[in-house]
């Protein structure tokens, strides 16, 4: 047992040695598995973190928001519903909310209008990214065009925290007055109800209830948003995966390449090992921890420098591609959070394929003749 | 379908699988029809030096199967909330009819590659090669199975629908029909004896294969790894799951891989799998004529058995230590 | 402590070019002997060598080391004997470039497992026998001929092998040189060791310490019992 481990240091102790002595090939092969590890490791790590976020928010959003639709198409909801649903078995509470979209043709985006209890009449709490686009800060006054062509001033008190910044990055929050003057809502509707059910179990039955209730209505459970938004990120990383597999085929072909093309000085190197006493499958022992060195090395380096670039650096490679349904980009930090799964996923698509690719140029280096040295 | 990263992950994992079991079954086919000891000629040389390949290769596919397995069961958790009605893997898995067809593939493929490498490590323990016929006709069964669980990997992927219902782990291990049905309606206490006796016999069994000679003692640890096996799975479904979510109701063998369940399966199910091929390996190994390995073979069943008894000893004080901190009692 | 019962070695069998490098060779070598194997170039001397050393099989006969049959062993039972019976000294030195002396010396004993510590001091005492403790962690592209000619010697005993096997060592060497090496190999077969040597030089083979001469041509045994 002990001889058997005293081997293993032995092999790869002798296989180190070797990859040093062979900087100049090595480092580029590396090289070129550290950037493919990178690759694959952001985006994986962006996805999930994402996701995450995505969870995260939804978590504390309502079971339920019911809405309306007359002749297939959205309408308000008329306040009076609130009462009704409020009166279902299974349901907490019930919130009419009011809320809606702006363009803005200056910066070419889109804003949320919520109304919010934290907003006084007169006076505004803007969305970090928002904020930063108008360069409008708390003290300072911020205009909107309302319906009827008229310009309305809002003082602006606070801005929302960055924690939460990937789907508040452009929301505005105002007083329930100031938006139906903004809007023109009438008075009496609402855009939507917010239905809290606290046993998960009850949900499908409160929201089969709404509809019968009101044939109009349109529940929309948290469990279905959530889905969407999973596979939305899950396609996209997906999708970016499908693209940087070709980067991977490039690398996998470098490196069956290097792996066979033996130097006249390796194979001369082998031929001596295996005439002194080493036989194949010592020298594909040697082989095995010269691998693993390569990908412990390439896999490390790959996973810590996608780590920092996703969660330090934002993933500023990758953001465009992945991320981007709205003009305003939210700078938001995405949680750092590194699983097991994230790490095993990313062993697969990378070291699992590059020991695939050079099982066989291994084994056929490792079966040089001895007798060649005396030749 | 589903373009998840993990499942990109499983693919090309499968795929790899499936290109090296071919290529090792390949590199057995001229074994299997040119092998002849007794001459020194060149092609003889060559094939010896396949061996090599081989076994590397299975080496490979074993390591590939096993962590593939745990991501696959993982993934299939994952993917749940995408799925209606599916509560966890189970679910997933039977969103159609490729997910537990392709899970018992893994599982018969991870038991088979480490047969495959016990039998190797026998065969090249004496110089005679005694084993090159058995070893390499499994190759041939190998490959295949490997080559249908990429195809049905895929499969289960691509037809896997995010809008379609599935049932739950609940429903699937409560109340419908089915063999995980009747596994989860088995009474616990019985399920538990019966693990303890499965247990207790698989221990005796290595002891007495660690201690004797006798060619019967190595065949009844195969036959109780076998018998074991079946039974700590039945029990797990039955009674140790139920224990560990400390929920009589909850069936699910595939929640203990769960951060809630303290990942308690990642002990549990590599210590069970870790019996079964060395207990099983040796049984096979008294199956084989391996007995012209005089001195060497022995010590190795010796030391098969004691892992057995290790691997035996972790899953059981595993599954102890749940049962005895758990809030749940049982009849 | 080796025999070879008519030994035929053919390359690239069954191909245009095939070609015979042994024909039924026979030969003894007893333990404690210092043979040489003389003969012109391409009279099959260096393909007997790698027969007996175990690095090639013979396309049939019989080899027995110690009274145990070699020829039909498989590769990884056949190397364990190797490692314990023969040292191989060869032709070009070949030591690996990059490598110290010291774990050049070394590398042989790698895969029998053998702990660092203890493989290391038996290293180091081979070196310092041969008068090279000191430059023990050069490089051996760094070595002069004559070093390099001993850390050669040095690596061919560190598994303590029963034989010195060596192919036309004195090939590439001057005078002074190849009588030092010759030296060398008399003072191992003094201490016991068995010595097996290929050599078309007449300063080998006219040696004192050897004991015997076989001479082969085309691929057979000449004669087999020739004195210095």
């Amino acid at each position: 047992m002990l001889r058997a481990v005293e081997r293993h240091r032995h092999l790869l102790d002798f296989a180190l040695a070797s990859l040093l002595r062979r900087k100049g090939k090595n480092a580029a092969l590396i090289g070129v598995y550290t950037l493919v590890v990178f690759l694959l490791g952001s985006t994986l790590f962006f996805t999930h973190g994402i996701k995450r976020e995505a969870a995260r928010l939804l978590a504390e959003a309502p079971e339920i928001v019911v809405q309306r639709t007359v002749m297939g198409r959205y309408e308000p909801v008329p306040a009076d519903w609130t009462e009704k649903v409020r009166a279902l078995r299974g349901v907490s509470e019930v919130q009419p909310r009011l809320w809606g979209y702006y363009f803005d043709p200056g910066l070419k985006a889109n804003y949320t209008f919520l109304v919010d209890r934290r907003a006084e009449p007169g006076k505004v709490l803007l969305g970090a990214a928002l904020s930063r686009a108008r360069g409008a800060y708390p003290g300072d006054t911020i205009s909107f065009d309302a319906f009827d062509g008229t310009f309305t001033s809002f003082e602006v008190t606070g801005v929302l925290s960055e924690a939460s910044e990937l789907l508040s990055a452009d929301l505005i929050l105002i007083a329930e007055g100031d938006y139906r003057r903004l809007t023109g809502a009438p008075a009496g509707l609402v855009t939507d109800l917010a239905v809290r059910v606290p046993n998960a179990k009850e949900v499908p039955a409160v929201a089969e209830k709404i509809a019968g209730l009101f044939p109009h209505a349109r529940p929309i459970l948290r469990s279905e948003i959530l889905r969407t938004y999973d596979s939305l990120f899950d396609w996209r990383g997906g999708m970016m995966l499908a693209v940087l597999s070709a980067t991977l085929l490039a690398f996998l072909i470098l490196a069956w390449d290097k792996a066979t093309a033996l130097s006249a000085e390796e194979r001369r190197e082998i031929g001596i090992l295996k005439a002194v006493g080493w036989d194949t499958g010592d020298i594909m022992l040697m082989k095995f921890w010269e691998g693993c060195s390569v990908s412990l090395l390439a896999f490390g380096a790959g996973s810590l420098l996608a780590y920092w670039h996703v969660f330090a650096g934002n993933g500023f490679v990758i953001v465009a591609a992945l991320k981007g349904w709205s003009t305003l980009y939210p700078s938001f930090r995405i949680a750092p959070y590194l699983g097991p799964e994230q790490l095993i996923t990313l062993f697969f698509l990378t070291v699992v394929p590059y020991t695939a690719a050079t099982i066989v140029p291994a084994w056929r280096a490792a079966t040089v003749d001895p007798d060649q040295v005396m030749r | 379908m589903i373009l998840a990263p993990n499942v990109l992950a499983l693919l090309v994992a499968s795929g790899a699988t499936a290109l090296l079991t071919a290529l090792a079954a390949c590199h057995g086919v001229g074994i299997l029809r040119h092998w002849d000891l007794s001459s020194g000629s060149e092609r003889q040389l060559a094939l010896e030096r396949r061996t090599y390949l081989t076994s590397a290769l299975v080496g490979t596919v074993l390591s590939f199967e096993l962590l593939s397995l745990f991501l696959f069961v993982s993934s299939a958790d994952r993917i749940a909330p995408l799925l209606i009605g599916a509560m966890c893997a189970v679910g997933t898995l039977q969103a159609n009819g490729y997910g537990f067809a392709t899970l018992y593939l893994k599982l018969a493929l991870f038991l088979l590659s480490g047969l495959w490498l016990v039998l190797n490590h026998a065969d090249n323990l004496v110089p005679d090669y005694p084993l090159i016929r058995p070893k390499y006709l499994l190759l041939l069964v190998l490959a295949p199975l490997s080559a249908a669980e990429a195809v049905l990997e895929a499969l289960f992927f691509l037809r896997l629908k995010p809008d379609v219902i599935t049932s739950c782990c609940g429903s699937l291990f409560s109340s419908a029909a089915g063999t995980e049905t009747d596994l989860a309606a088995l009474p616990p206490r019985t399920a538990l004896i019966a693990l303890v006796a499965a247990g207790a016999a698989l221990l005796l069994c290595a002891f007495w294969t660690a201690r004797s000679q006798r060619r019967l003692a190595p065949l009844l640890l195969g036959a109780a790894g076998t018998v074991h096996f079946a039974v700590a799975l039945a029990a797990i479904i039955s009674a140790v799951s139920p224990y560990v979510y400390e929920l009589p109701t909850h069936h699910c063998p595939f929640c203990l891989l769960q951060r809630e369940y303290r990942y308690v399966g990642y002990l549990i199910y590599p210590a069970l799998l870790a019996a079964t091929v060395t207990s099983v390996g040796v049984g096979a190994l008294a199956v084989g004529r391996a007995e012209t390995a005089a001195g060497e073979l022995p010590r190795f069943r010796r030391r098969l058995a004691r892992w057995t008894i290790a691997a035996e000893l972790l899953f059981l004080g595993i599954v102890a230590a749940c049962i005895a901190t758990s809030q749940l009692t049982l009849r | 402590m080796i025999e070879t019962v008519g030994i035929t070695k053919t390359y690239n069998q069954g191909k245009p070019n095939e070609y015979r490098a042994l024909r039924e060779v026979s030969v003894t070598v007893e333990a404690g002997e210092f043979v040489v194997i003389k003969g012109p170039s391409g009279s099959g001397k260096t393909t007997l060598l790698t027969l007996v050393g175990g690095m090639a099989r013979p396309t049939s006969g019989r080899i027995f080391v110690s009274g145990r049959e070699i020829s039909s062993l498989p590769e990884r039972f056949l190397t364990e004997i190797r490692r314990q019976s023969f040292g191989f000294v060869f032709q070009s030195l070949n030591l690996i470039r990059g490598l110290s002396a010291l774990e050049n010396v070394m590398a042989p004993a790698y895969p029998s497992g053998e702990p660092h510590t203890r493989l290391r001091r038996r290293a180091l005492e081979l070196l310092e026998r041969f008068g090279l403790a000191g430059r023990a962690g050069a490089k051996v592209e760094w070595l002069s001929g004559g070093e390099a000619q001993r850390v050669a010697i040095a690596r061919a005993l560190v598994n303590d092998p029963a034989a010195i096997i060596a192919d036309e060592p004195t090939a590439h060497l001057d005078g002074a040189l190849a009588a030092e090496f010759l030296d060398l190999l008399a003072q191992l077969n003094l201490q016991g060791k068995t010595v097996l040597v290929t050599s078309h030089d007449p300063r080998v083979w006219t040696g004192r310490a050897v004991s015997r001469v076989i001479e082969l041509r085309d691929g057979a045994v000449v004669s087999a019992d020739g004195t210095p």
